[in-house]
């Protein structure tokens, strides 16, 4: 791992540099709404500091698209012609992308890279750079902290290439990647070596950035993963909390961690293409057989399946973490407000209550 | 590189603000937009995958004419020409009333005012109705009774939120129409009482407070018998703020609506508050079509009489709307067969268009600009997220080209002059001209004019107690059913999710068992007027002697209710609910 310093005054001149490399995605606004965006120009200053900014949609549609073509065929008989689309051409750097985002990057890596090398996420992800900015002041919904999800990620981690911790007027840059590096010595001029007393600010800013995250209905999350593992929450309360989703996938779209996708096609007149789709667990038809038959068609039976994937051991311990990284979106999108907060708290309670053995 | 453009939702009524995300030319995602006042960043999963059905392979690409058994691709200007001459033939042999012309909850405002204009003052013709006169038009009838024909701002879906007491006819008002029931549920959460009345649920979800099993159409005449619910429900629904949410499309009788507000006013202080009232549709622009004044006046005939009088009605025009889909029967096709001229403009290749004489290819909502009004009553501008596919040509285009061959004239209208010209006709509209108010999210809302006068109307008798060995079937209405909307078709995920219904008799698992019958069996079903048979589906919602069969399979349903019902308000006729005895076969 290797340190920094920056100014802020100086980062518009790295990105003008990195925009001649590669595509770099900044937040930016959109009439209003803050996407995840290319840029060609100086990006808005205030969405790239100590406070979280977590763009609606998050930074998973870089790497995983909302529908992306697989192939497009024309032609018959021997004559037909199948094309695959091309890549992207350039490296991708994700500027701005908070901590939890870039846990969410880390558990999609492990769908579709770990044991099957998933072609059109890899040669997406294998040109991106991730260049992290902590969070000292969590937004209204977050709750990364109960999540493994941030505010900060520790020096040491592997899942990102830079992380930018912000301070009055600069940043403290710690670099862990060879990719991160490469950024970094394009512009030799603007990086300088950290200051003394730098490591004690780091510090004082993590602790304090953790504490106003404190008390959260989620902080009972380790009760709900080890009440999911061991299959102890009543089955009424999948039924209630059931009642209440809207199976509308909002959840699941906007989740930095979902990964499932369906395949659809366009076909007419001899020539067509292949899709793959983002889909959700919440959805009826996800898990209809052809014959009609529906293993999970009550809505408890779905919702019970997917915080089972969020939150069961089983997961934790084959991914590495588990499938919620705190960054509250779900709270944002879910019109039943049966969200991750409410469920984990109601699992709580379920226990206080009559269900406790 | 992904270009985000901010526009309006075009599935249903509610008008939820969302980015199209495009990749190029193509719609590659969706994201609701978390500053709109209706959605506030939720969408249903109609809503969320839209992208998929604005890369249609099956759309009407160019105008079609019928040449013998055939339709043939023609250019626009042959196929309006040959349009032309077949509409000044009718108009010349039988004079313009035996023309008549259906608007569409799928047209923005200003071309169902182009359509009501060009009907009226190009054709002179008082036969204009939407398909909406199959059902949806007796709760607008109702609605447009008790407002006194000047239908402004109903309701605020934001302020249901702040609702003490929400009266929901049928779940799925709740379930299907996610930004209602969004404010529904935060409802509940504050304290907010949430009864629902529905006659095909077995128990109501837990976030009702009142359970009434009962359908509306009866629902006043129970109230009043039950002492104890009813004189809690009036008081409750009294409070400022309250509401009554239904799916207009399935209102079965303008007078279920009527006699159910009349109760509620009933030994109220004078003048209260009358609920907040949300008529949703599964149709985007339903209130806008009716506003513009898609339906006959002067003694025109009404859809359903333009359909059974073919001896009177020779021609039939057909803006954005599909009719067989909507009600799809042997009979309706019949009788679109037997018109001398059919011209259907339409984005898809839909049944209607396979039956027409002419067709013309009109753009997508996503591809037009314009207005739509949704159920609070909000006017809300699209945005054209795609380029016009194929040889897709505006409506406007389309009218404007008949009109001048017709030897008539009309001025030729922007969407922007269009609205200016709305704002001076329809008082409800006068505020719309403003054109950075409707830029902005908030849309513009409609003026509210005239303070409702709820008209005292008998309530419907209720039938006795069910005899032993009867069952109730119910035949809700669904006209616009989801699973057979063009772009839930479209739609690879949306196609999944909503299957198409199969032609079988959804009951209770326990009548099943002691039945004797295993599901998919045949089982026959007698009426008073006759008999069919069907296979038995198990539905686990449904309480018990209590069976569903979808309004749809209409010639089915013909053999067992035999006459159907008059609506006099409304002006259309229904199918009432049934009692039915069940025999193995």
């Amino acid at each position: 791992m290797e340190k920094y310093s920056l100014r802020k005054a100086d980062l518009n001149r790295w990105i003008d540099s990195m925009i001649d490399r590669c595509q770099v995605f900044v937040p930016s606004r959109i009439e209003e709404e803050i996407f995840f965006s290319p840029v060609d120009e100086a990006p808005e200053m205030d969405l790239l500091g100590g406070t979280a900014v977590l763009p609606y949609l998050p930074p998973k549609d870089i790497v995983f698209p909302q529908s992306e073509i697989l192939f497009s065929y024309s032609g018959k008989g021997e004559e037909t012609k199948v094309e695959v689309p091309e890549g992207p051409k350039r490296g991708l750097v994700i500027l701005g992308i908070r901590s939890c985002d870039t846990q969410g990057i880390f558990w999609l890596d492990q769908f579709f890279q770990e044991n099957f090398n998933d072609f059109y996420y890899s040669r997406r992800r294998n040109k991106v750079t991730l260049v992290t900015i902590a969070c000292n002041q969590p937004a209204k919904n977050c709750f990364c902290i109960c999540c493994q999800g941030g505010p900060f990620l520790g020096s040491e981690s592997q899942n990102f290439d830079i992380q930018l911790i912000s301070f009055q007027d600069g940043y403290l840059v710690e670099c862990n990647s060879t990719q991160g590096k490469e950024l970094i010595d394009m512009r030799p001029d603007i990086f300088f070596p950290p200051e003394a007393g730098m490591e004690e600010i780091r510090f004082h800013l993590e602790e304090e950035s953790q504490k106003k995250f404190l008390p959260a209905p989620t902080s009972y999350m380790s009760t709900a993963i080890r009440r999911i593992t061991s299959n102890g929450i009543p089955p009424e309360l999948w039924t209630e909390l059931g009642e209440r989703c809207f199976d509308d996938g909002g959840c699941s779209f906007v989740c930095p961690c979902c990964s499932c996708f369906g395949v659809g096609y366009l076909a007419n007149d001899g020539k067509g293409y292949h899709y793959r789709y983002w889909d959700s667990c919440g959805y009826a038809g996800f898990t209809r057989e052809v014959s009609g038959h529906n293993p999970r068609e009550e809505k408890g039976e779905r919702f019970k399946r997917r915080f089972f994937h969020k939150l069961s051991y089983q997961y934790l311990k084959k991914d590495g973490r588990i499938g919620c990284v705190g960054c509250g979106r779900c709270i944002t999108a879910c019109p039943g407000e049966v969200t991750m907060p409410l469920v984990v708290e109601r699992i709580r309670k379920a226990q206080e209550a009559k269900y406790f053995k | 590189m992904i270009k985000n453009i901010s526009t309006i939702c075009s599935f249903c009524n509610t008008g939820c603000g969302m980015f199209v995300r495009l990749n190029g030319e193509e719609a590659v995602g969706i994201l609701p937009n978390t500053r709109h006042p209706v959605n506030e960043g939720r969408l249903c999963k109609r809503g969320w995958n839209r992208y998929q059905n604005l890369r249609s392979e099956n759309r009407l690409s160019h105008p079609l004419v019928r040449k013998g058994s055939k339709l043939e691709e023609v250019g626009w200007d042959e196929a309006l020409q040959i349009s032309k001459e077949k509409i000044s033939y009718i108009l010349s042999r039988y004079g313009p009333q035996a023309i008549g012309v259906v608007g569409s909850p799928w047209l923005t405002n200003e071309d169902n005012y182009r359509v009501s204009l060009f009907c009226r003052q190009v054709l002179k013709s008082n036969n204009l109705d939407g398909s909406y006169r199959f059902s949806g038009a007796a709760a607008l009838t109702a609605l447009n009774e008790t407002w006194s024909g000047a239908l402004g701002s109903l309701a605020s879906i934001q302020s249901l939120r702040e609702s003490p007491a929400i009266l929901v006819l049928g779940r799925e008002s709740l379930r299907d129409f996610s930004p209602v029931g969004a404010r529904m549920i935060q409802a509940y959460q504050q304290g907010s009482k949430l009864i629902l009345a529905d006659p095909v649920c077995l128990r109501a979800e837990h976030f009702y407070n009142t359970f009434l099993p009962f359908p509306e159409e009866q629902l006043a005449q129970i109230l009043k018998e039950k002492k104890d619910v009813a004189e809690q429900i009036p008081r409750l629904l009294a409070q400022p703020g309250s509401a009554i949410v239904f799916i207009a499309d399935q209102i079965k009788t303008a007078s279920s609506l009527l006699s159910l507000l009349s109760f509620m006013s009933q030994d109220q202080a004078d003048p209260h508050p009358i609920p907040m009232m949300i008529p949703l549709s599964r149709s985007p622009n339903f209130r806008g079509a009716w506003d513009m004044g898609i339906r006959p006046n002067n003694g025109g005939l009404t859809l359903l009489e333009m359909l059974d009088l073919s001896n009177v009605i020779k021609g039939l025009l057909v803006f954005g709307d599909d009719l067989l889909t909507h009600l799809p029967s042997f009979s309706l096709m019949e009788k679109l067969k037997k018109l001398d001229f059919l011209l259907v403009a339409d984005r898809f290749l839909t049944d209607t268009v396979q039956i027409a004489h002419g067709a013309f290819p009109i753009p997508l909502l996503a591809e037009s600009t314009g207005t739509l009004t949704n159920c609070e009553g909000r006017v809300q501008k699209l945005r054209p997220v795609l380029n016009t596919g194929g040889e897709s040509r505006p409506l406007s285009y389309l009218l404007s080209s008949l009109t001048r061959k017709l030897g008539s004239s009309l001025p030729a209208h922007s969407d922007k002059e269009m609205r200016k010209e709305i704002s001076l006709v329809i008082p409800q509209y006068q505020n719309i001209h403003s054109e950075s108010e409707l830029d902005s999210p908030q849309g513009i809302v409609l003026s509210t004019l005239k303070h409702p006068v709820i008209p005292s109307i008998p309530f419907e008798t209720r039938e006795g107690p069910q005899a032993p060995g009867k069952y109730h079937l119910f035949i809700p209405n669904t006209l616009y059913a989801w699973s057979r909307n063009q772009m839930i078709l479209e739609s690879p995920l949306l196609r999944i999710e909503y299957p198409e219904d199969r032609m079988a008799l959804r009951m209770n698992r326990q009548d099943v068992r002691e039945l004797r019958i295993r599901p998919g069996e045949k089982i026959k079903v007698c009426s008073d007027h006759g008999e069919a048979q069907l296979a038995v589906e198990i539905d686990e919602s449904l309480p018990s002697r209590t069976l569903v069969l979808p309004m749809h399979f209409s010639t089915v349903i013909e053999n067992l209710a035999g006459k159907r019902k008059f609506d006099h308000i409304a002006n259309y006729s229904y199918c009432p609910d049934l009692e039915v005895t069940l025999k193995k076969v």
